[in-house]
């Protein structure tokens, strides 16, 4: 128990060791707002399998001309040995003098795919060809692109989200081998973005709360007097009850269903969404996701619904900025406001 | 940087999540061309050995490519391993059967020739394809073993230029320029490598090979003297134009009738053959040599012939010195190196025209300068006892040269054959002969005569070069002529081919011999220069580069190294040089951070600066944020009121200017450069 314990603890204090000695050699920063200038003081560079097998290639050639005294052989052995020089320039200036910066990351539900949009931005005379860029924790980079000389590139770098709250853009790494391959040039670099990570709508949530006592018992009673808002078709639904407007403006290609006007009884009050109002037993990510599904089941509805949320306390309404500003609240609930990278 | 609306799209593709897909789309679409061009590169590095390797390899080789080159064009898979590998090994015993060994140089050769052609087919991960292209330099390597000439060294540059082209076509990973882009890029990368690679090749230390033993057959036949002379051994060496030594000399050359170079003597005759002393008599004789007048200083460049001779002029006053093998003068003032001569060495010598060879009353060991094979040249025997009625030595000498003027003898390169007393038939038969068949029967008569005489073979004259200054000495100028020992005035040079054929000491062989026996291989070119003042420049020209050639980059070695690097030391040593390097390095560092400082827009470098200043009253731009909206925090911050009034006409003016439909206004610049003076 001990010994495994003084194990982690040795494990996780050299892991702190390394990654100490990777930010002092690597001269890793801190996000950096705006635009960020790749100076050559941030590209680092040494040579890739190929390049050390090159070496060793030079070296074959080098005692071949000395043992058979081949003059020609050593111009061959020393001007191989400077193209790798000249390479090793090349790879540099390939990477060199690029401006790096952010772009908008936007909203997702926890679980999916956050996608930082990076773009290359090349102000110099040259063309540069074959940049690979990726998150550094990324083993082989997945996307590489040619920025051509005073033009731009954008990239679209996607990170997996697991929980609610804000996700801040992971270190991105930038490298090169063009031309010749015998070296590879990095960079890291700290993107100034992060992206809004909303709880995960819980997949099978009881239905939406509809007011007074419907709640208690999770049933509304339909009416047919006033209008409550619309629900999914059902079988038997009269055709005069359909909610045309809104099915025009659903695209069934998107998941787009037949909805109903939805009647009820003169008594329902309005649909008010209460954080409070959930068993405090329930766990409390659970009890965001089903807030989560609900705001976006009342949206789905057109339902207009209130939201309470601890401090928040939004009036009754509907529409994409409403379910925004309400997810909002929900994915920084109780949140320190700190960034995970 | 102003951006309009129609700026370049970001790149659709290589934005796409799926880069690996769209990377392999990519690579199968260029792969054709890619694979072509390397076969291109191939072909070129493995072309020159088609001329010396066995055929079979040759065409087997051809059919691979072939094969490799339909494959690529018809987009069909690769052949298994399972049929490659069969193919390779019975290739191997192939050249096993050829060579009868698998070791050695010219085996290891086909062996990795075949491999390259293999591999290529056996191409499946970019690693692979590294392997061939290094591969191909290694085989490019190997074409150096048969051939150095400057146009080996072009191909050579051809061949680096395919190959580097070749491997960083394989590099591109989106947008692919075209093959010409591409070609020029390698060949920049191999103009900018020029520059460095001359440093190393001058000041890289070089270790004399070999490094381990040569394999035998490391060295092809050459052609040189030989220690022996029998009629009509140096009439066919007189027929190659090869270069046997080349010369330069310090200071005044000296004429050309003087120009005897001074090889191999030689003392026993068996009635035809002249050899050397047995080897135990080659230190014996303590010859003394006194020298006169001025002596030669001069470096020989000399090539290789596998015999341990080394020439000089008459006559050497000190062994040259020779690194790594060693050298030694023997008792008839001959040099010899420790070793064979198995490739080029360059030495300095000196030598004396004016001297006297151990003159005085008596010869130690005369009787070996007088002996004569017994029952052999009956007549001539006869002849120069008849001689001795002469008392003064130098006059049976100048009756024998006479004899040789007015007797009609003649100076040919085809001599008639000669029966049994080679002596006899030659002086009383054919009496036509090239050098050897005179100097023979010079030295037969003399030594009938009494006087000590002896051979010396070696080469005689040589082109002088007026482009470069050397003296070009091929083996067509090989040559044979006497020693006599006269008493007092020592061992003195007769040369009895001057007595038949003046103009051959005089100028060259070219002109000794009537027009009918033009030299085969030279006629076009010497006739030819001879009557074009033109070309004979344009002819001095060429073989005065390929003299640079053979000096710079193919004997390169330790002892030029470092009489380059003494240069170097002198040249850079003062401080007047020193400083002036140092002064140019310092202008051109300034020029180019002016003109990196120009390149950038002075509007947005003063933005920048207003960045800076504005952080220290903690309002850093932030991402994205414009200048109005910076300028809103500014107005509503608690600057000094005159700093802020300058900071917000600063963005006022820089956002107008860039934003803004009209062009800017003129003296913008130092409107800024002011108010942003105005918020420090």
């Amino acid at each position: 128990m001990a010994s495994a314990r003084l194990s982690t603890l040795t494990q996780a204090s050299s892991q702190l060791l390394r990654r100490q000695a990777e930010r002092w050699l690597f001269r890793l920063k801190e996000t950096e707002p705006g635009e960020v200038f790749l100076t050559r003081r941030r590209v680092f560079i040494l040579p890739t399998g190929a390049g050390v097998g090159f070496g060793a290639l030079v070296l074959v050639l080098l005692v071949a001309s000395t043992n058979y005294n081949l003059g020609l052989g050593f111009a061959l052995t020393f001007a191989l040995a400077a193209c790798a020089v000249v390479d090793m320039y090349y790879t540099y200036r390939n990477l060199v003098h690029l401006h790096l910066r952010p772009g908008r990351a936007h909203p997702l539900f926890a679980g999916e795919d956050a996608q930082f949009e990076l773009t290359i931005i090349n102000r110099s005379a040259s063309a540069r060809y074959a940049l690979w860029a990726d998150f550094a924790s990324v083993d082989t980079a997945r996307y590489v692109t040619d920025v051509m000389a005073g033009s731009d590139a954008a990239l679209l770098l996607s990170a997996p989200s697991s929980e609610r709250g804000w996700l801040a853009a992971p270190r991105v790494k930038l490298s090169t081998r063009f031309p010749l391959g015998l070296f590879v040039a990095w960079s890291y670099w700290q993107p100034d973005a992060r992206a809004l990570v909303y709880p995960f709508p819980e997949p099978s949530a009881p239905p939406l709360p509809m007011g007074g006592t419907a709640s208690e018992d999770g049933h509304g009673t339909a009416g047919q007097d006033d209008f409550g808002g619309i629900r999914s078709y059902q079988p038997g639904d009269p055709l005069r009850h359909m909610a045309w407007r809104q099915i025009a403006r659903l695209d069934p290609a998107l998941g787009g269903q037949l909805v109903t006007k939805h009647f009820e009884g003169g008594n329902v009050a309005e649909l008010v969404l209460d954080f409070a109002a959930l068993p405090p037993t329930l766990d409390l990510e659970l009890r965001l996701s089903r807030m989560t599904r609900w705001v976006l089941d009342a949206e789905q509805r057109a339902l207009p619904y209130g939201f309470h949320i601890g401090a928040a306390r939004f009036a009754p309404s509907v529409g994409a900025a409403h379910q925004a500003a309400c997810l909002r609240a929900l994915a920084l609930y109780q949140d320190s406001g700190a960034v995970r990278p | 940087m102003k951006r309009s609306a129609d700026q370049q799209a970001p790149h659709p593709a290589a934005a796409l999540p799926q880069g690996r897909l769209a990377r392999l789309q990519l690579t199968l679409s260029r792969d054709k061309s890619d694979t072509l061009l390397l076969l291109a590169a191939t072909v070129l590095v493995l072309a020159p050995h088609a001329l010396h390797l066995p055929l079979w390899v040759t065409l087997l080789c051809a059919t691979t490519l072939a094969w490799r080159a339909l494959i690529t064009f018809r987009g069909t898979r690769m052949p298994p391993t399972l049929l490659l590998l069969p193919l390779a090994i019975a290739a191997m015993g192939g050249i096993l059967l050829t060579f009868k060994t698998l070791l050695g140089r010219e085996a290891g050769v086909a062996m990795v020739v075949l491999l390259v052609t293999f591999k290529l087919l056996e191409m499946h991960a970019r690693r692979d394809l590294f392997v061939v292209i290094y591969l191909c330099f290694f085989v490019l390597l190997t074409n150096f073993f048969y051939s150095q000439s400057i146009g080996m060294g072009a191909m050579m540059c051809a061949a680096v230029v395919a190959l580097l082209t070749a491997q960083l076509s394989f590099q591109y990973s989106g947008a692919v320029p075209p093959l010409l882009r591409r070609l020029g890029l390698a060949a920049r990368t191999l103009a900018l490598a020029a520059p460095l690679a001359v440093a190393l090749f001058l000041l890289f230390p070089r270790v004399q090979g070999p490094l381990w033993g040569m394999p035998g057959d490391a060295g092809a036949g050459r052609t040189g003297l030989s220690n022996s002379m029998a009629p009509g051994n140096i009439a066919s060496l007189a027929e190659s134009s090869e270069i046997a030594f080349r010369v330069k000399f310090q200071g005044q050359r000296p004429a050309q009738s003087q120009l005897y170079w001074r090889g191999v003597v030689l003392s026993e005759f068996d009635g035809r053959t002249w050899t050397q002393p047995p080897r135990r008599d080659w230190r014996a004789t303590a010859d003394t040599l006194v020298t006169h007048g001025q002596p030669v200083n001069y470096q020989v460049t000399l090539e290789p012939h596998r015999e341990q001779w080394l020439f000089a002029l008459d006559m050497p006053t000190a062994r040259p010195r020779m690194p790594n093998m060693g050298s030694w003068m023997t008792g008839s003032m001959e040099l010899r190196a420790g070793i064979g001569i198995e490739r080029r060495v360059r030495y300095d010598a000196q030598s004396h025209p004016s001297y006297t060879l151990d003159g005085g009353a008596t010869l130690p060991r005369r009787e070996r300068w007088l002996a004569l094979p017994g029952g052999f040249n009956p007549v001539a025997t006869s002849a120069g006892l008849q001689l001795r009625s002469e008392p003064d030595p130098a006059k049976r000498v100048n009756a024998v040269l006479a004899m040789f003027r007015r007797d009609g003898f003649s100076y040919t390169m085809q001599p008639p054959l000669l029966a049994a007393n080679t002596v006899d038939d030659f002086l009383y038969r054919t009496k036509a002969g090239f050098c050897e068949h005179y100097a023979s029967a010079f030295v037969f008569l003399m030594r009938a005569a009494g006087v000590p005489a002896r051979v010396v073979t070696g080469y005689q004259g040589g082109e002088h070069n007026p482009v470069d200054d050397f003296v070009t000495v091929r083996q067509s100028d090989a040559h044979a002529w006497a020693e006599v020992w006269l008493g007092q005035r020592g061992w003195v040079r007769v040369d009895p081919t001057a007595a038949i054929a003046p103009e051959r000491i005089e100028r060259n062989l070219q002109q000794a011999l009537p027009d009918q026996y033009d030299l085969p291989g030279m006629e076009g070119m010497i006739s030819l220069g001879e009557r074009n003042p033109w070309l004979a420049r344009l002819r001095f020209q060429l073989s005065a580069f390929s003299n640079g050639w053979d000096q710079w980059v193919l004997s390169y070695d330790q002892q030029r190294r470092s009489s380059v690097l003494e240069g170097v030391k002198d040249a850079l040593g003062n401080w007047r040089t020193a400083g002036a390097i140092a002064a140019l390095c310092l202008l051109l560092a300034a020029a180019g951070a002016l003109q990196r400082r120009r390149r950038q827009d002075p509007v947005e470098a003063l933005y920048g600066a207003l960045g800076t200043i504005l952080g220290r009253h903690g309002m850093t731009r932030g991402p994205g944020e414009g200048p109005n909206a910076w300028a809103a925090r500014v107005a509503g911050s608690t600057l000094a009121a005159s700093k802020k009034e300058a900071a917000l006409r600063f963005l006022q003016l820089y956002s107008a200017h860039k934003y803004g439909p009209d062009a800017s206004a003129p003296g913008l610049v130092s409107t800024l450069k002011k108010l942003l003076n105005g918020t420090r």
